[in-house]
């Protein structure tokens, strides 16, 4: 922590004031140490006792039996006022999130037929000599949905800017 | 806290001042704010509901890297980032540089809707979809599963039910399996005890607060839990480099999540108490789990100082694979300490990385 040593005076009142806090520190600390490591050993025995676990476990018992009922209340009471209130409840959230997992789990079922798809493809190219020709469709795919995306983003900017142009018209319509 | 040796002049007391008000920022910024944890580049390639299945990116040349893929699982109850938890104190960021082609599975944190997802569902539902991943990404038939803690139960299920789906090494770190000791350790006798009711705690929550596992593992060493960790703190605020590394344990310490209710149930029925897995009497959707199916490459890594899974739980597997190439490595350590603290990068990774190299061509 600090640098007494190289200083060290045995005639200078503040060198052994020091020395002797440096000291007293370093004890203080070993003894803080080995205190809190008896005291680690005891309750380390403590909570691996029966009588701990027993307690323990009557403790939490009594906490749910307790909690239990105005858990209970509270859902009741939830579901009251979200249905008064025409709002979707907890477990409509939750069956839309179970629909939803289900989706996903049928979405990774088709994209694993694609691979295995896929792989059969590249198989029996292999098997034919068609690995260039595949190629080749591969890269006219590929130009193409880059030629889609072209499409899709022109009609994007398009529709962005036609909006602005028909609201009069729209609105004289609509009168 | 005084340092400045004495006589203390005023230029003397305002720096000790100074240094108190630093060190008073330093507790508050680390035990008010989130590390920055998981920052090895990574792109997620898979997800199916809470679960995330991510791929590091390579550092090492496709020609020059290992090329079996490994592929890792970590437990249910706490975020996985514990194996990347900061640039130079991560296992994944290691891996990455020794060439492995790194997945990991981030299982996410299970809502309301998943409380009645089971080892069932993680073992045959998840893990085949996300080993499929890997297999698809990697380009490879066969990888290597790390499992560790709850993952390594996963890990195990899975490979004695598909061991012909490719698993070339498994790897276990501080697996519970066997508990056929019903003293070894404090989670084993609580959970046995009679009055302990597992079926009316998922009654009242549902899914298992992150809050109350916590404070059960924080209980098996509650003297170094709540008190001594704060102290190493303490008495190291002049460190920054054990000051960062508190700060980014503590991030994970305290990113709590849920247990899915009736996988805690199957844990707590099916493994604590009527120790079914090891056993071999434990059904996953009418599969029995046969051990004895077991035949890849198994690399057992048991933590010395573990109070979580004690030694006598992770042991016995061993003679129950069929595995022919099989070690068991006992390295110094606790639970989380082994893979993640001071001495991992000196006592664990480099004995997981000579063992699985030589596996992964």
């Amino acid at each position: 922590m600090n640098n007494q040593s190289e200083t060290n005076n045995p005639l200078d009142p503040f060198d052994i004031m020091n020395t002797m806090r440096d000291a007293n520190l370093k004890t203080w600390k070993s003894m803080r140490d080995a205190n809190l490591e008896s005291w680690s050993k005891i309750m380390i025995d403590m909570v691996n006792s029966d009588e701990y676990s027993q307690a323990t476990g009557q403790w939490l018992d009594t906490y749910l039996t307790l909690s239990q009922p105005f858990k209970g209340m509270i859902d009741t009471m939830m579901t009251q006022v979200l249905t008064g209130m025409n709002m979707p409840m907890r477990t409509d959230v939750s069956s839309l999130a179970e629909r939803l997992t289900n989706i996903e789990t049928r979405l990774d079922d088709q994209d694993a037929r694609l691979d295995d798809i896929l792989n059969a493809i590249k198989a029996a190219a292999v098997v034919t000599g068609l690995t260039e020709r595949l190629t080749n469709i591969e890269t006219r795919l590929d130009d193409q949905d880059a030629r889609l995306n072209d499409i899709l983003n022109a009609i994007k900017a398009a529709s962005v800017s036609k909006p602005a142009a028909d609201t009069p018209a729209k609105a004289k319509g609509a009168r | 806290m005084l340092d400045s040796p004495l006589p203390m002049t005023p230029a003397s007391l305002q720096n000790e001042l100074q240094q108190i008000e630093e060190n008073y920022r330093t507790l508050l910024r680390v035990s008010t704010s989130r590390a920055k944890v998981g920052q090895t580049p990574k792109q997620v390639i898979w997800t199916l509901n809470k679960a995330k299945l991510y791929r590091y990116i390579p550092v090492v040349p496709a020609e020059q890297r290992h090329k079996v893929p490994f592929f890792l699982v970590f437990a249910l109850m706490n975020k996985p980032y514990i194996l990347d938890l900061r640039p130079g104190n991560s296992f994944i960021e290691y891996m990455v540089k020794q060439g492995y082609d790194v997945y990991l599975l981030d299982w996410g944190a299970p809502g309301p809707e998943d409380k009645e997802l089971k080892f069932d569902d993680y073992v045959l539902d998840y893990l085949p979809r996300a080993i499929r991943k890997v297999k698809a990404v990697s380009g490879s038939d066969e990888f290597s599963m790390l499992g560790w803690c709850i993952g390594a139960i996963l890990a195990t299920i899975y490979a004695a039910l598909r061991p012909d789906d490719g698993i070339k090494n498994l790897l276990l770190l501080t697996a519970p399996l066997d508990f056929t000791d019903k003293k070894a350790g404090g989670f084993v006798r609580w959970v046995n005890d009679k009055s302990f009711d597992p079926e009316k705690i998922v009654a009242t929550f549902g899914n298992v607060p992150g809050e109350m596992i916590d404070y059960g593992a924080k209980a098996l060493k509650p003297v170094e839990n709540y008190i001594g960790s704060y102290l190493t703190l303490w008495d190291n605020l002049n460190n920054p480099r054990i000051v960062e590394s508190w700060h980014a344990m503590n991030t994970w310490v305290t990113d709590l999540i849920p247990m899915a209710g009736a996988t805690y149930l199957q844990l707590i029925k099916d493994l604590y108490r009527e120790n079914r897995l090891i056993e071999g009497k434990l059904i996953i959707r009418g599969e029995q789990v046969d051990l004895s199916r077991i035949r890849a490459n198994l690399l057992n890594v048991i933590a010395l100082a573990d109070h979580i899974s004690p030694t006598c739980q992770s042991e016995s597997i061993m003679t129950k694979v069929s595995s022919e190439d099989q070690l068991l490595l006992k390295v110094k350590g606790g639970h989380i300490g082994m893979m993640a603290g001071s001495g991992a990068l000196k006592f664990t990774w480099p004995h997981i990385d000579s063992w699985l190299a030589a596996r992964s061509e």
